[in-house]
């Protein structure tokens, strides 16, 4: 038997034979309608910047070279809105102490991003949310799976006052790293204004009603690398 | 304005990569998934959110190896579940399997996974070389190797005779930790 025919025998063997499918209009909407990748939209966003107000941003760059050298000295002066790794890591390991994970979860390690990146005031609060946000909805789909009904109705409770107590939707037009004002005093994460929030809602009815599969879509999709 | 513009031509990116679900979710058939539609539906979520990532030429590599490594995922998950621990080498018994002709089914066994993931890919997703390594994250070259020597030991397996191979009733194969 030549290779060729091993490849021809293996080709005929193909268990599923490859068919075109009509196009799931609605699975469609339904991925489009939560947050995209942001960073499309930023480079999107900055190059039209840049041919609107050229000299603007020209004359920015040169005053902000003059004036500071290092992201730490960007971020004093433009206020305290950011915050340095060793801060961020702070507040993630203070929001746990204000949030709850499910039984069986443990807090993953937080790497430490490098010294001269800086990030949102309260990014670190905002990552723990995400995080037991994620572990509860995993651990409500394995409920349903085993038919727990308690702990179904244990991680729903959870997930309703997560969103309700700690989750912020930014307004329409808010910039990338947008946080309430004031500040709150609890750990928090902030949305988009592009209906991910009511995606996620909308999975919690569904997986209240029996049906999770939106729901286990979102635990594998958001877990962190790691997560058992 | 500017965002609404932003998202009309993201969305119009992503349906390219979207016209692509019926491949990833033959790719999760053909690897043993139990619930193939969901494995693509949640592929193509990853690859809305993770856009920016996707290959605008051929975005089939990037996908089925987004399906690989959620396939894995849930072998893993799924093993945990039923207690079972990965032995000193780090292999663990398979959950997914695909019926197939049981002598060939035999012969692909016999094949470290990745050699059969190469074959595979070829075979039965239609990807060319370069592009199934793209999917593998190995160059071309390496992967024309791997394809060789799959093609080379899977000849000299069919070819044995019958006698010589364990019985295999059963028709399994090992679709595990490409």
């Amino acid at each position: 038997m030549s290779t060729d025919s091993v490849m021809r025998r293996v080709r005929r063997a193909n268990p599923v034979p490859a068919t075109r499918a009509a196009p799931d209009e609605h699975l469609f909407a339904r991925i489009v309608s939560r947050p995209g990748d942001v960073r499309l939209a930023g480079r999107a966003t900055r190059s039209t910047r840049r041919r609107r107000r050229a000299s603007t941003l020209a004359i920015a760059v040169a005053v902000a070279a003059l004036l500071a050298s290092t992201a730490y000295a960007v971020s004093r002066l433009i206020g305290d809105d950011v915050v340095r790794p060793p801060v961020t890591r702070q507040e993630y390991l203070a929001a746990q102490a204000q949030l709850d994970l499910p039984p069986g979860y443990a807090w993953p390690h937080f790497n430490m991003p490098p010294a001269n990146s800086v990030t949102s005031r309260g990014g670190g609060g905002g990552r723990a949310v995400l995080i037991a946000q994620n572990a509860w909805e995993c651990y409500w789909v394995a409920a349903i799976r085993r038919g727990d009904a308690r702990a179904g109705e244990r991680a729903h409770a959870k997930l309703d006052a997560l969103l309700h107590d700690h989750v912020y939707v930014a307004p329409v037009g808010a910039p990338e790293g947008w946080t309430p004002t004031p500040l709150p005093a609890v750990p928090f994460a902030v949305y988009a204004h592009d209906g991910g929030l009511n995606w996620v809602r909308a999975s919690y009815a569904q997986a209240a009603a029996g049906n999770p599969r939106q729901l286990a879509q979102s635990c594998r999709a958001n877990a962190p690398s790691g997560t058992p | 304005m500017t965002d609404t513009i932003d998202r009309a031509a993201a969305e119009a990116r992503f349906r390219d990569v979207f016209s692509h679900l019926g491949h990833v979710a033959a790719y999760a058939r053909r690897r043993g998934s139990r619930d193939a539609d969901a494995i693509a539906a949640e592929v193509m979520t990853i690859a809305w959110r993770r856009l920016a990532d996707v290959p605008l030429d051929d975005p089939r590599p990037w996908l089925y190896a987004t399906a690989r490594n959620l396939l894995l995922a849930d072998a893993r998950r799924a093993r945990t579940a039923n207690g079972v621990v990965a032995d000193g080498n780090g292999v663990a018994p398979p959950p997914e399997v695909v019926e197939l002709d049981p002598r060939l089914a035999c012969a692909l066994r016999s094949l470290s996974p990745v050699d059969c993931e190469a074959l595979l890919l070829v075979a039965w997703e239609d990807l060319t070389p370069t592009k199934a390594a793209r999917s593998l994250g190995i160059s071309p070259t390496a992967f024309r190797v791997r394809l060789l020597r799959a093609r080379r030991r899977l000849r000299a397996k069919l070819d044995e005779p019958a006698h010589d191979r364990p019985s295999d009733t059963n028709a399994h194969l090992d679709l595990e930790a490409t």
